[in-house]
């Protein structure tokens, strides 16, 4: 595709650099709250309660991190806001690339039923509800006193997008490659992991980044499970649970901190696989 | 090597020439190997099929159990129609149903309009199209519990940002109370779901317009069309069916928010930004500020309930739009 190398007039030349500045300044809009944040958690907490316009300290404070990291337990946190993430991707990773491979070549009874029913339940959507009767059978399993619970059901609740994502991408992968590697005496699973998985590499990017935020953004249902056992919150739950405390006025300073030890990792993740980000975004839904 | 080329060959040979032989014996083999077979496809399909089960087939049909039940967590009892008649006067439920309508209807003006501009001007080709993109998508990347606690600190009346530089520009006299006044706070609360989603609706927008060619708008540009023109006579026609399906997410999405809610005003100030989904969660795990018990049956009901009215306005915009095809 060629660039179209216009020749504008200066009307429409003006008119494009009122467009532009307008996007400059969305652009300025958009980051704002996050470099609020990140600027702010520098302030002193006074600074802080007096507010103003000023988005730079007056000065400087990184006792703020230690402060968090230390009395408000971040740094358990963010070990659990780790364990969380990685384990949702994981558990994501290699049920989607499994259940994807057999959707995509296997005809078998009731396929399309499961099949179906994978869609269905991608849509019928009840609410914090469907959290109750899983929170009951964690507990009668003695799962509640550990994250497991929270990764296996958050990868179970979102599996479906990664399923459909790495199906689509197997049925672009040539057939006489599974072919090939029969003749060349694989089993299923052999030509699955030696021959399909080093080619999914690209979709499983995406699905590994995707997966990875849900399970760090998780809020809801670590804040359900977690109720009672602060050792097992993830950052997100923490952070709010300074912010529910009564005496919340008095910490902003390290409420501040807290979101944004909760935004930088994934903001550095996001800056550097932006393009699996937005593939996996379009590709997921709309093309899906 | 060349000696060993002979007795490759003829291994192959005589490896084909066994096969042909034992072509009987396979028969009766094919069907002992298929079972091994689908025992392994039953085994890599087992994990999702599980997960399928018990995270979404299982509490599904959990909470039409409890449906007639007065149910604390502890003991149910079975309560017959009360249920029923409570949500039929239960004025917080219909009130939050249409706080919903009343957030997805705010949210979706704003947002969609906004992406798609967004979009077509990003795809243009301005200088620096793809930072701005990677800006505008930012925001969806972070959680939206997180995102509902920056907007509180920007809120806030007294010491927030918001209001500070409101005031400096003297476009306000005295702070707004945008999360403790009745008027504003469902400003707020759209304010910040549409800087946390329509960097999400315009990557599907550019994404459908890549699906346009690049010779129509060539030809309009031959004919003299301006940007006006291009927009509304060919970029938008063209977009319909995508639009349609981008629309259907934008409402269903719309309908089911309330994490960045619960977090940036907690339904308040008196249930005025209280979502349907909301008010359930807060009747299912008891809600944080009263120390009440939580009403799990009747919170089934309800929930079913926002399930049957999303479902119903999904039809109705499935409908229209199909109606709109006939029209244009």
């Amino acid at each position: 595709m060629e660039k179209g190398h216009a020749v504008y007039s200066t009307s429409s030349k003006i008119v494009r650099m009122i467009l532009w500045i307008l996007m400059v300044l969305l652009a300025v809009v958009t980051i704002f709250p996050v470099i609020y944040i990140v600027f702010g958690s520098f302030k002193a907490n006074a600074e802080l309660l007096v507010g103003g316009t000023n988005i730079f300290p007056s000065k400087w404070v990184f006792s703020n991190y230690a402060d968090a990291w230390q009395q408000a337990n971040f740094a358990t946190y963010t070990l659990n806001s780790v364990f969380l993430a990685v384990g949702v991707m994981l558990i994501s990773l290699v049920t989607a690339t499994m259940s994807g491979y057999v959707f995509s070549r296997r005809q078998f009874k009731g396929k399309e039923l499961i099949y179906g029913l994978f869609v269905m339940f991608m849509f019928i959507n009840v609410g914090s509800v469907s959290l109750r009767p899983l929170f009951e059978l964690a507990v009668k399993l003695k799962m509640n006193q550990s994250l497991l619970s929270v990764i296996f059901i958050s990868a179970g609740s979102g599996q479906a997008t990664y399923i459909f994502l790495s199906r689509g991408f197997v049925n672009t992968i040539p057939k006489e490659l599974d072919e090939a590697a029969k003749i060349d005496g694989c089993t299923f699973f052999q030509t699955y992991r030696l021959v399909i998985l080093p080619l999914l590499k690209p979709v499983m990017a995406t699905i590994a980044l995707l997966s990875f935020r849900q399970g760090w953004n998780e809020y809801i249902m670590p804040l359900v499970f977690t109720m009672t056992n602060d050792k097992l919150r993830p950052l997100t739950v923490g952070v709010n649970m300074l912010k529910n405390a009564g005496d919340g006025t008095a910490a902003w300073n390290i409420m501040f901190a807290g979101a944004t030890i909760a935004i930088i990792p994934m903001l550095i993740i996001y800056c550097m696989f932006s393009r699996y980000f937005m593939n996996g975004i379009t590709s997921g839904a709309v093309k899906g | 090597m060349k000696f060993f080329a002979g007795p490759e060959y003829s291994l192959k040979y005589e490896e084909q020439g066994v096969r042909c032989v034992s072509a009987k014996n396979a028969v009766n083999k094919k069907k002992t190997k298929f079972t091994r077979d689908s025992v392994v496809v039953g085994l890599m399909l087992a994990p999702a099929v599980i997960f399928l089960c018990v995270c979404s087939i299982y509490p599904f049909i959990w909470i039409f159990r409890y449906i007639c039940y007065d149910y604390n967590g502890f003991t149910a009892n079975y309560t017959g129609m009360r249920n029923f008649t409570r949500m039929l006067g239960d004025k917080t439920f219909w009130n939050s149903v249409g706080h919903t309508f009343e957030y997805a209807g705010y949210k979706l003006i704003f947002i969609i309009p906004l992406a798609l501009v967004v979009a077509v001007l990003l795809n243009n080709r301005m200088k620096g199209t793809s930072i701005f993109r990677g800006v505008y998508f930012m925001p969806t990347i972070i959680s939206t519990s997180i995102s509902g606690m920056i907007f509180t600190f920007i809120f806030a009346t007294q010491n927030g940002v918001l209001n500070a530089m409101l005031t400096k520009l003297h476009l306000i006299d005295s702070p707004v109370k945008w999360l403790t006044s009745q008027g504003v706070v469902m400003a707020a609360v759209t304010i910040m779901a549409i800087w946390g989603g329509f960097g999400n609706y315009m990557l599907y927008f550019i994404n459908g317009m890549n699906g346009i060619s690049e010779d129509v708008y060539e030809s309009a540009k031959i004919d003299g069309a301006n940007g006006f023109q291009t927009f509304f006579k060919i970029t938008l026609p063209m977009l319909s069916p995508v639009l349609k399906v981008i629309l259907m997410l934008a409402i269903t999405g719309a309908f089911k928010d309330y994490e960045a809610i619960l977090v940036l005003t907690k339904g308040g100030p008196g249930n005025r930004s209280m979502v349907m989904f909301l008010y359930i969660y807060n009747l299912i795990f008891g809600s944080s500020s009263a120390s009440s018990q939580p009403q799990i049956g009747y919170g089934a009901l309800l929930s079913v309930v926002a399930a049957i009215i999303v479902g119903i306005v999904t039809v109705i915009y499935m409908r229209i739009s199909r109606k709109l095809d006939d029209v244009v």
